[in-house]
């Protein structure tokens, strides 16, 4: 019992705090977290292929070196040295156009666990074959099976399109 | 009865199962068409590069794929009720024949000319003859006249069940009380399997039904021999 009351001390410490929003945790961290937290109402920034331009720059606040760097835009822009241009640009902007389409390697994890997965299945599935089922019917047997494969033969079975009609009754094998 | 591994129905023995057969190459062609087309769709709309999404209405593509889906399941309600209605026609009967469905056998009684009538019991698997079909074969099948029409009453003595024969194309309740009748004609002789089909109890899997279907001189060389034996 004193493990368990540990173990949830724990989680609470270690995992719920740094999560949660509630206010009165915030109090006590003495932390100002509201910059954190995601105010729906008000316009955000997103990297989407089919908004170029976001509704807010990407950095808000801005340090000496940035502002110096806004006042230099608002005059001419063929002053600005090329990495200027890219700093300006990833002031407004997180990521590219060419970033953005990258993509990622997720989809080999993912395939990588479906086949775990799979597998795990397959074993388990033989595993139970072997271990827990019981005998199968002795109607099974190769013997039953030839004989009733000839009686279904010789009484026509799906004689159209299913099964007699494979057979070459003449040459008494399947065609 | 099926073969092994099969996955599509059974040859058909009677006309009725020849029209259904036809009717769900038909049906299944337009379900297919049209699941390939809106896989294609999604896949076209999933990988597509274009970006603007803000188209707001269009008239033309709405009346398009509202006509075409109604042109569509009218032209399945068509045949669909033909074959309906097929089923129903008046089919002046040479014999009739009740079924009735106990726990867990099926009964079948010839009044027409003499009073026959036998129960059908399956056959269990450890005294199956070499080569007979486990869970389907019983100790008395019912034998019809082939290609002849003949009218089952179909009803049950307990609790429901339901006499079915797939290569035939027939299914009917055995509610008890209640006379349910549908008609068959078998377009070959033979031996064709079926299975209750209504949950029954216990040994609701294991009360098969089997149908004979020979040529009339046989069929009433064994109604002679079973009377004479009851």
């Amino acid at each position: 019992m004193l493990t368990s009351r540990a173990l949830v001390r724990g989680f609470k410490i270690g995992f719920w705090r740094p999560l949660s929003s509630t206010s009165s945790l915030q109090a006590v961290h003495g932390k100002d977290m509201s910059a954190d937290v995601l105010d729906c109402t008000a316009p955000q920034y997103n990297n989407r292929l089919d908004t170029p331009l976001p509704d807010v720059p990407f950095v808000r606040k801005l340090n000496s070196e940035q502002k110096q760097l806004k006042d230099k835009e608002k005059g001419p822009w063929t002053k600005l040295t090329k990495d200027e241009k890219i700093a300006l640009y990833r002031l407004t902007h997180e990521l590219s156009f060419p970033e953005m389409r990258k993509g990622s390697d997720e989809w080999k994890s993912v395939l990588g666990g479906v086949f775990i997965f799979l597998g795990l299945s397959g074993v388990l599935v033989w595993w139970q074959r072997v271990y827990v089922f019981g005998e199968v019917p002795h109607t099974l047997s190769e013997e039953w099976v030839e004989k009733q494969t000839q009686r279904m033969l010789d009484m026509r079975v799906n004689p159209i399109g299913g099964f007699s009609y494979y057979w070459d009754y003449e040459k008494k094998q399947w065609k | 009865m099926a073969h092994p591994s099969q996955l599509g129905f059974q040859d058909a023995a009677s006309p009725v199962m020849e029209e259904l057969l036809h009717f769900h190459d038909h049906a299944l062609m337009i379900v297919i068409l049209i699941s390939t087309l809106v896989l294609y769709i999604i896949v076209a709309m999933v990988s597509t590069k274009l970006t603007n999404k803000y188209i707001l209405d269009s008239q033309e593509i709405e009346i398009v794929w509202t006509v075409l889906p109604a042109v569509i399941l009218i032209l399945i309600a068509l045949p669909s009720l033909r074959i309906l209605y097929l089923m129903d026609e008046i089919n002046d009967p040479h014999l009739t024949i009740k079924a009735m469905g106990h726990q867990w056998y099926w009964s079948y009684e010839y009044t027409d000319y003499e009073n026959l009538g036998f129960d059908s019991y399956m056959i269990p698997t450890q005294d199956l003859l070499p080569g007979q079909f486990r869970l389907l074969e019983t100790d008395h099948r019912m034998v019809v006249p082939v290609e002849s029409p003949i009218r089952i009453l179909v009803s049950a003595e307990d609790v429901l069940h339901s006499w079915a024969v797939p290569s035939m194309g027939i299914k009917m309740d055995a509610v008890p009380g209640r006379l349910n009748q549908t008609a068959f004609v078998t377009s070959r002789p033979g031996l064709f399997y079926g299975q209750c089909s209504e949950i029954c109890g216990a040994n609701h899997s294991f009360m098969p039904i089997v149908i004979e279907a020979v040529p009339l001189e046989h069929f009433e060389k064994w109604s002679t021999v079973m009377l004479q034996d009851a």
